[in-house]
């Protein structure tokens, strides 16, 4: 597809990314409360992947079991959840043909919220660890189904009407989730507030395996029809005209965009920026078109928030700065810069 | 009369069989009829201007004719067979529709949406092969943008962007073309360009509907001109059957004059209207009270 000026940025593109991602994933696995040495990790990297390196000094089993059951899976969550939002982000401004759409355009981040909260209020999410997830991740699908339900009309969905739909069901939806907040106690409260800011925390693998196969499959299938995206794209009216099934396509997409959305709030809690301001990012350097954007889209989101997380604990050593405040403190210095730097278009 | 003879020279009314024909179609929207029962065949090589006043229901027309819009009664036939009879891509292999103003979002290469046009031709699994691009490269050639092929769309001038969409219609490889209003709000050499464009593909046998507010420029390059006001045709025929001083002003509900231009040969179309004196009036308080001279 058309290169030209953007050429120069396309080719080098995705072993940057490849290069980032490794970065990213070295630094996660760095930081913590709990000292490693980094050249150990390194080596036991090395060592995993089968090339046997001479040791200097190994690690004990305390810090393989760091490594290996907390900070490992706890990168792999931050990877799949960045990655998921970012791939709906991009996909979803391309159905909207809307610069602001984002994965909570269609209330699925409101819906996942009131799951959340509800298993909070019913006592369900101490005692099971999958609770929670599961609970964001059914009120996020929904909410996403009832806002398509909304706005389809002769069997036609109409990107206003959506639009519109969604903010309103997030708007309702966020005022139930207030009205069961205010019955509950406060550390109940607590829990839920430090939900709804997103992190990665007590990650296991459990989370990863739950996120897996979701993620990558809703990524997989939408790069696989990534062409189709840039036809809707064009508009309404122009993809008709070229032959294409548009609302068979539409709902298509926004499933695949609202199952990955879904998943990612669901093992990440509510993160927000990645899905607008990663797709952005890519656009203005590799161009709108969806065959570069959606893998671009899928390494770096998953780059950018591995990157915050570890940034946000080597911030602060005693604690951390928690993913979904590091998301914003990072992402929105960065594309205001991209804007400034570029004249964007969309 | 003798303007363009060489234009006018295939019989409006031509021995092949209609390729597009509407039979007593009605066109409109949920709650408001615009066009009743009207009908007329188009066959191959005609390029047919649709003229009439604002609003008169042209490109309701053209958007049924496109599938953009279900009829509300009567049926559109293709190649003898109602429209709704092929699919989606078998359709848009056959009609290429170019909507009314276009606005593009997001910032594709002119390559990326003339290659748009292939869309009909591939499986939903399927990318573009080199028989796209080559396609793809010939429309631009043929539209003069090959220069463009990497430029964003939103970096080229509207006449720029008419011919990109042109090519994106063209790599389509459709019989049927229906254009609307593709040179409204252009300059007259991009305008005069996009008709000969028309004209020529016509000549080369295909068919093309093209919406038009320029009379004279549809008397210019159509070989055929219908008339849409009041709700139905009012007139359908050569320029010079349609473009009667009585036709035109029961059309668009005013005066209209016809005459031919001293040099050119040209139609000259204009309307005569005395300005009432409302309008007099509202003037005066428009310019200030004293008027526009006194307050300097």
């Amino acid at each position: 597809m058309g290169v030209g000026r953007r050429g120069k940025a396309a080719h080098g593109a995705f072993p940057v990314l490849v290069l980032a991602i490794l970065l990213a994933f070295f630094f996660s696995l760095c930081a913590g409360q709990y000292d490693i040495d980094p050249l150990a990790i390194l080596e036991k990297a090395m060592e995993m992947l089968g090339i046997p390196v001479r040791s200097g000094a190994p690690l004990t089993a305390e810090q393989e079991a760091v490594l290996l059951h907390i900070r490992a899976p706890r990168t792999l969550v931050g990877f799949l959840a960045g990655a998921g939002l970012a791939v709906s982000g991009a996909v979803l401004q391309g159905i909207f043909r809307n610069p602001l759409a984002d994965p909570g355009i269609i209330g699925a981040t409101a819906g996942a919220s009131l799951g959340a909260c509800l298993a909070i209020g019913m006592g369900l999410a101490s005692g099971m660890l999958l609770a929670l997830p599961v609970a964001a991740f059914l009120g996020a699908i929904f909410a996403a189904l009832l806002a398509v339900a909304l706005a389809m009309r002769h069997g036609r969905i109409g990107t206003l009407a959506l639009l519109l739909s969604g903010v309103v069901v997030g708007m309702f939806l966020a005022a139930v989730t207030a009205a069961v907040l205010t019955s509950l106690d406060a550390s109940k409260m607590q829990q839920y507030l430090f939900w709804t800011i997103g992190s990665l925390d007590y990650r296991r693998w459990d989370h990863v395996l739950l996120g897996l196969f979701p993620i990558l499959i809703s990524a997989l299938l939408m790069m696989a029809l990534s062409r189709h995206l840039d036809i809707l794209a064009l508009g309404e009216a122009e993809a008709r005209a070229v032959g294409m099934r548009v609302t068979a396509y539409r709902a298509i997409f926004l499933a695949l965009a609202a199952l990955s959305t879904a998943t990612a709030v669901c093992i990440s809690g509510s993160i927000g920026f990645v899905g607008l301001v990663v797709p952005h990012a890519v656009r203005l350097l590799l161009g709108p078109g969806y065959r570069r954007l959606l893998p671009a889209s899928f390494l770096a989101g998953g780059a950018f928030l591995v990157f915050c997380d570890a940034a946000g604990r080597i911030l602060l050593p005693t604690g951390e700065i928690r993913v979904g405040i590091m998301t914003a403190f990072l992402g929105a210095p960065y594309f205001l810069f991209l804007l400034r730097r570029y004249v964007y278009r969309i | 009369m003798e303007r363009d003879m060489f234009l006018h020279s295939a019989p409006p009314t031509s021995p092949d069989p209609p390729l597009l024909e509407a039979r007593s179609l009605s066109v409109g929207y949920e709650r408001r009829r615009v066009l009743d029962k009207i009908s007329f065949g188009a066959a191959r090589g005609e390029l047919i201007g649709l003229i009439g006043p604002n609003g008169a229901g042209k490109s309701t027309l053209m958007k049924t004719l496109g599938r953009a819009l279900t009829p509300l009664s009567g049926t559109a036939f293709l190649e003898g067979r109602p429209l709704d009879a092929f699919s989606a891509k078998a359709f848009a292999r056959r009609v290429a529709y170019l909507p009314q103003r276009t606005e593009p979002t997001f910032s594709y290469t002119v390559r990326e949406i003339v290659l748009a046009g292939r869309y009909p031709y591939l499986s939903w699994w399927q990318g573009e092969g080199r028989a796209d691009r080559e396609v793809a490269e010939a429309a631009m050639a043929y539209t003069g943008i090959r220069a463009l092929a990497d430029a964003s769309i939103d970096q080229i001038s509207g006449g720029q962007l008419q011919r990109v969409l042109l090519a994106k219609v063209l790599a389509q490889q459709t019989p049927v073309l229906l254009l609307d209003e593709p040179a409204t709000g252009l300059d007259l050499m991009y305008q005069e360009e996009l008709f000969r464009f028309s004209r020529a593909l016509a000549a080369a046998g295909k068919t093309i509907l093209v919406v038009v507010h320029e009379l004279s420029l549809a008397a210019r390059f159509c070989s055929r001109l219908i008339l849409i006001g009041k709700g139905r045709c009012m007139a359908d025929g050569t320029p010079d059957e349609v473009l009667r001083p009585k036709i035109l002003s029961e059309a668009y509900d005013t005066d209209v004059c016809v005459g031919t231009h001293p040099v050119t040969h040209h139609y000259d179309i204009y309307t005569k209207v005395q300005p009432p004196a409302e309008e007099q009036a509202c003037l005066r308080i428009l310019l200030g009270e004293e008027g526009f001279h006194g307050r300097w």
